[in-house]
């Protein structure tokens, strides 16, 4: 079978353009012929050693190559007018999560896109986790019988000192701070999990070293159907070796525990169609890992890439799309506007 | 002519790096707070025999590098397998201060006599491509420092390095870095990967030889991209003398037995193998596993 190779640009050149454009200059039929940063030092490099064609403005880049898609792995505040630059010109987009600051802009990127019909994917690679969509998968399957409860956190060492006001992460305005960056990937698994929350109480952002920015992210989250849960996000963690996510879910018939590695299952009655026994069962990566391609910080970066270039190949839709990521957005909205009607400002 | 060494003893299980389990991997953290847990291990480790050594630069091996040296006379003759970079320390930093102010901070830390130099890195962009690859070699040398006066025989780069350039397919990279620990540390170059077919075919293409891969091979195919069959199959026409291979993860991060694993491991094309375990026990038993080849023996390099 023949394939079109498909032409990539990759827009933002920090740490996750970087990773993507690996990843995607790797996939069969794939190649990444361009890369768009304004500061110019590290596309100049990858255009003298990576054999790509560098440009300082993503619109120059995009009216002069012919590419099929973009990997879009800038600062959000800037999204907003790529992205109607790039529907403009028909183009299959990934973008980095959390795709926009405003639930209003991601709303009608959505609706946009999907008229389009052009493949729109935002990068929550949770979704592309083992373990996660294992433990869904068992949640779905009723194993835990009916839910009720969950928890769902994340912690690195990411914010570990007083921080420099240059860099874009400082500000909101920018889509920085942990609630954009970070709790945003552990209310997008509760919207995988069980849809998007109705109500947000409760909420309590705190700075630890930051100086216009939440570090400490907790809050309460409410389903009309009686399920409910806790958010939990702190970043300024020095304890943990690398960003991790954790979840609990509660139901009637048993419980989870899970990470990125691997989780524990508490059923009361055995399941022999899981492989379960009666109470306390462990699961690990290593039963559950699927292999891909090819492998760069963990096997989820690259299998998302792979679902988005199947996606464009075969046009059914992506397992994170502009609308998943919008319904993210609005829960973060809420975190905001409920924290400032308790407090008025951050702690 | 150098030649590396049949079993290497790992440093995973001192930094709470498990791949399998995150509980598991606190828990190792937990008891090796303390330097001299460490050593208890290390020393089980040469009772049983083993000589040779790899430990990644974290913010930990510096005093574990300098308890070796300041204390060799306890020890026996050791060689070396350093790993650099520490990763997550640049993912730290990167996400804090952006890619060129985490290089910077870097490679101007302690070198007061290269302190002019810092401006290179605030974003001359003519500068910075020119003299990237100097600024790539001070990066190393920064990383190598903790392991000055001990015997190095192979300086292997991360995983998350060595895949990400070759994603980006940067052969020059490869050149320069195997020429720098050739000609500065008198050293063979390593490169970890999660990718080892892939990298090999590459570093062919290139012309780069020489050069000691390590990569993850286990009976379970984890983490080994893009699979099994891909790795059995690159490890049974690789030519040992310009790609010696170096397997870890054997055990899968221990979801395999240690006789189960070295049954499918010693069938293999494999020249050299790092282990890991924090039991005099389990030492022992990975060491009576692992093929009935002497400890000591050397598989000579191109």
């Amino acid at each position: 079978m023949i394939i079109n190779t498909l032409n990539v640009g990759v827009v933002g050149a920090g740490r996750m353009g970087l990773t993507h454009h690996s990843i995607m200059n790797t996939l069969p039929g794939v190649k990444v012929t361009a890369v768009a940063d304004p500061s110019g030092a590290v596309t100049s490099l990858l255009e003298k050693y990576a054999g790509v064609r560098a440009y300082k403005d993503h619109r120059e880049m995009i009216e002069r190559e012919q590419l099929a898609a973009i990997l879009l792995c800038t600062p959000p505040a800037h999204n907003y007018e790529i992205l109607r630059h790039t529907l403009e010109r028909g183009l299959h987009v990934f973008v980095e999560k959390p795709f926009l600051l405003s639930s209003a802009q991601a709303g009608e990127m959505a609706r946009l896109y999907d008229e389009r019909k052009l493949v729109n994917q935002v990068g929550y690679v949770n979704r592309f986790n083992d373990v996660f969509t294992r433990a869904r998968q068992l949640a779905r399957d009723g194993l835990l019988g009916k839910v009720l409860r969950f928890r769902s956190e994340m912690f690195s060492g990411t914010i570990v000192r007083e921080q420099e006001q240059s860099n874009w992460r400082a500000t909101h305005v920018n889509g920085g701070g942990a609630v954009y960056e970070m709790a945003s990937h552990a209310i997008d698994l509760i919207n995988y999990l069980f849809g998007t929350p109705d109500r947000v109480e409760g909420t309590s952002l705190t700075r630890v070293f930051s100086r216009d920015v939440e570090d400490i992210v907790s809050s309460c989250l409410f389903f009309r159907s009686g399920l409910a849960g806790t958010l939990y996000v702190n970043w300024s963690d020095e304890s943990y070796r690398k960003p991790t996510n954790k979840l609990e879910i509660f139901g009637d018939r048993g419980k989870i525990l899970a990470d990125q590695h691997g989780m524990k299952v508490f059923v009361r009655e055995a399941s022999p169609a899981h492989g379960f026994t009666a109470g306390w069962n462990d699961v690990y990566i290593t039963d559950v890992f699927s292999n891909v391609p090819f492998y760069l910080r963990g096997i989820e970066f690259t299998a998302q890439l792979d679902d988005f270039v199947r996606c464009i190949r075969s046009g059914e839709p992506p397992r994170c799309s502009f609308a998943d990521a919008a319904a993210t957005i609005r829960v973060v909205e809420q975190l905001f506007s409920n924290h400032t009607a308790i407090t008025g400002g951050l702690n | 002519m150098p030649t590396i060494d049949r079993v290497v003893f790992g440093d995973n299980q001192f930094f709470g790096i498990n791949h399998m389990s995150q509980e598991k991997a606190l828990a190792l953290a937990m008891r090796f707070h303390n330097l001299d847990d460490i050593f208890t291990v290390y020393q089980a480790a040469f009772d049983a025999g083993v000589r040779a050594v790899m430990l990644n630069s974290n913010d930990r091996a510096a005093a574990i590098c300098a308890r070796f040296r300041d204390r060799a006379s306890q020890y026996p003759a050791l060689a070396w397998y350093p790993s650099i970079p520490y990763p997550h320390k640049y993912a730290n930093l990167v996400s804090e201060k952006g890619i060129m102010a985490a290089v910077n901070s870097v490679v101007f830390k302690d070198t007061g006599a290269l302190a002019g130099l810092g401006k290179l890195a605030q974003g001359g962009l003519a500068l910075v491509s020119r003299d990237i690859v100097q600024l790539a070699k001070m990066l190393i040398d920064a990383e190598m420092r903790m392991f000055r006066g001990l015997d190095v025989r192979v300086v292997f780069l991360q995983n998350v390095l060595t895949d990400l350039v070759l994603g980006l397919g940067v052969r020059d990279f490869f050149v320069e870095y195997t020429e720098h620990i050739r000609r500065k540390y008198g050293a063979t170059p390593g490169l970890i990967t999660q990718n080892l077919p892939l990298l090999r075919d590459r570093l062919q293409e290139w012309g780069v030889e020489g050069v000691v891969i390590c990569a993850s091979v286990n009976k379970i195919g984890y983490l080994m991209s893009p699979g099994r069959e891909a790795y059995e199959q690159a490890l049974a026409d690789n030519n040992p003398a310009r790609y010696p291979v170096m397997a870890m993860s054997t055990l899968a991060s221990g979801a395999i037995p240690a006789p189960e694993a070295y049954d499918y491991i010693n069938r293999l094309n494999l020249q050299s193998i790092v282990f890991g375990a924090s039991s005099r026990s389990n030492i022992e038993q990975t060491l009576r596993c692992i093929s009935p080849q002497p400890l000591t023996a050397k598989v000579q390099l191109q």
